[in-house]
């Protein structure tokens, strides 16, 4: 799902000298005695798409007003690009947003829309109007010059507040939701133009979304949110492969997860006794944990094999019968009801047209793994 | 189905029938050739003519006019300010009774709003010496008053209706708030605004009984000056006063309400 990026390859993030172009110290933010942001920090390096992703309330649009300056931290500090943003208002920060809702003016011109902030730096008529003109063809809207917002489509809103968001070459670009208005095609064709467009500009990203493969797909780093806190920062694949934790397995893509005890801790692998699962899961890789610990195995649908027959070359084996059958085409998704009263969920890509050996409602099935495929989770 | 439509067209005609019978008929006879209010006898406009000479009710019409035009601009500057606090600021303690004092002239009688502005006026001048004696100072303010209230009803809810991201976007933009205000907030809300001065403009120019309260010698509005010809017998001349006043009020109300239906259909597209 991810698209590598050449922008992004050197992977600032791993090199120890490396200089944030953003950085994000201890803030907090209360409304009253409730925190809506508790203690985040955070690096961002320039040319990233950074992602924060997190479920409605877990506190990522709050961190991206304090970015722009519409909400100002109860405690901690925002330094972007060497300079501290405390006291720095709105209209005087070097970044700039493109709002959930667009946020168009709806009594000027698209033309005059994107002149906007060119106006209030007091440049020349003439730079300003071809800067215009560059970023309308930029993001394909040239001939909508003198439209009014109210006369364009969802998708040309869109565009017009990106172009709008990106003419005055902020520092730092801000987008609240960006393709949340979207429909699911347009969404997915916007995405590549979204990066496309970030990588002939340079202009650092900072995305805030819900969506999931919104994330995956635009971002170099995801950081995941959850009541106001970062849990795990990292790649798309990062996240995805090696959560950190339950919520983060369970948030990102759909997971099955069992819960058990730390049977065997071995030099180079442990064994966990899941009554769950109903077996004992093998893990061909050492775990920092004592015996006795209480602690889950995660594993990706996708990583499953299902079959009628016996899965003897699998690690780790489970059986139950076939409950429901989601057929969406590419893939079919499977929920398996364990022995011991788990839901199971495997999904199989749907590689020939039909076949004769799927298994069916009710039948008896055996649920395989190889042993790397599971991801321990702790906390 | 066809029985039912019948029977709502004889409904609807009834209605219409009702509610404007009574001006159409007097619209028809401010075109009559007879003195007498009642007989027709026969097509005239003398009676307009008639009313543009008689200098009593030109000055009351222009008094009328003069208080209308001002005390609309100040209601509406008084609403919007009222709204704005109202709306935008966050919760404060007085902001319940606030919300409730600036809606009051609204179902207040409007006996007891002339009455108790009369009194008000009365004792400031006593006290400060201002406003000094009655007339067109005091109607204005009065009709100010009650105005606000209706210019603050129609304000609030284009700004209850405003997204507050737009301003935001302009702040983001580098525009400082007073800048955003004029160059976004007011063009957003102008047809409110522009509708809110129609209404209190019409409303003005409609009202009797608080300007008679109010209203002092040398200050007589339109309404008021019909009022006394009427008592001393309808003449025909009033008929085309009033066809003339319900031109312009109807004007007025028609084009308040295509500037609100305007403006609703601009915010569901936005």
């Amino acid at each position: 799902m991810t698209i590598s990026q050449p922008s992004t390859s050197a992977k600032p993030w791993d090199t120890p000298d490396a200089v944030p172009f953003m950085q994000i110290k201890n803030i907090t933010k209360k409304f009253g005695s409730v925190s809506a942001v508790e203690n985040v920090s955070l690096d961002v390096y320039k040319g990233e798409i950074f992602c924060l992703l997190g479920g409605s309330g877990c506190g990522k649009s709050t961190l991206l007003r304090m970015l722009s300056g519409f909400e100002v931290p109860t405690s901690g500090q925002i330094i972007i690009d060497g300079e501290d943003q405390a006291g720095v208002a709105p209209y005087d920060r070097q970044t700039n947003m493109m709002f959930q809702s667009y946020a168009l003016f709806p009594h000027m011109t698209v033309e005059k829309n994107i002149a906007y902030g060119l106006k209030r730096d007091g440049l020349p008529r003439r730079e300003i109007a071809t800067r215009v003109t560059e970023m309308l063809s930029l993001v394909q809207m040239d001939g909508f010059a003198t439209r009014k917002p109210h006369q364009l489509s969802g998708g040309q809103r869109q565009r017009v507040a990106l172009a709008r968001s990106l003419v005055k070459k902020p520092k730092l670009l801000m987008l609240d939701e960006p393709l949340g208005a979207l429909d699911k095609k347009l969404r997915e064709e916007t995405q590549f133009e979204l990066i496309k467009i970030q990588e002939s500009l340079g202009v650092t990203f900072v995305v805030v979304t819900h969506d999931q493969e919104e994330a995956m797909t635009l971002s170099s780093r995801i950081g995941v949110m959850n009541r106001g806190e970062i849990v795990q920062v990292g790649t798309p694949h990062e996240i995805y492969e090696f959560p950190r934790n339950r919520f983060v397995a369970d948030f990102i893509g759909s997971v099955n997860l069992f819960e058990g005890r730390i049977k065997e801790d071995g030099e180079n692998h442990v064994v966990i006794a899941s009554p769950e699962a109903g077996t004992d899961i093998y893990v061909p890789y050492a775990v920092s944990g004592v015996e006795g610990q209480q602690i889950a195995i995660a594993v990706r649908p996708e990583k499953m094999e299902i079959s009628k027959a016996p899965l003897d070359d699998m690690r780790n084996t489970v059986s139950g019968t076939v409950d429901e059958i989601a057929y969406m085409g590419n893939v079919s998704v499977y929920h398996v009801l364990l022995d011991s009263g788990k839901r199971v969920r495997v999904s199989q890509s749907n590689r020939t047209r039909s076949n004769e050996d799927a298994p069916t409602y009710g039948d008896r099935v055996n649920l395989g793994w190889a042993g790397r495929a599971g991801v321990v989770v702790t906390a | 189905m066809g029985q039912q439509s019948r029977f709502l067209k004889i409904v609807a005609l009834l209605g219409f029938v009702f509610l404007y019978a009574p001006i159409v008929s007097l619209v028809i006879f401010s075109f009559n050739e007879s003195k007498l209010v009642t007989v027709w006898g026969g097509f005239s406009t003398k009676w307009y003519a008639e009313l543009f000479r008689d200098p009593q009710i030109l000055e009351a019409a222009w008094v009328s006019i003069k208080i209308a035009l001002i005390s609309a601009t100040i209601a509406v500057v008084i609403g919007t300010v009222g709204s704005f606090v109202l709306i935008r600021f966050k919760k404060f303690r007085s902001k319940g009774l606030l919300s409730m004092m600036i809606t009051a002239p609204l179902v207040m009688p409007e006996v007891i709003i002339g009455l108790s502005l009369l009194l008000l006026f009365v004792a400031m001048q006593g006290v400060i010496g201002w406003p000094g004696g009655r007339g067109m100072m005091t109607i204005i303010i009065a009709h100010s008053t009650f105005g606000a209230a209706y210019a603050a009803v129609v304000i609030q809810s284009r700004l209850v209706d405003m997204d507050l991201s737009i301003e935001e976007a302009a702040q983001d933009l580098g525009a400082k708030p007073v800048r955003v205000f004029f160059d976004v907030t007011l063009p957003v809300i102008a047809p409110a605004l522009l509708s809110g001065w129609l209404l209190v403009f019409t409303l003005s120019l409609d009202d009797l009984v608080i300007a008679s309260f109010v209203s002092g010698p040398g200050a007589s509005t339109l309404p008021m000056v019909v009022f006394s010809k009427v008592r001393l017998g309808v003449s025909p001349d009033v008929n085309a006063l009033a066809t003339i006043i319900i031109g312009i009020v109807s004007l007025g109300i028609i084009a308040a309400a295509l500037q609100i239906s305007r403006s609703k259909k601009h915010g569901a597209e936005r």
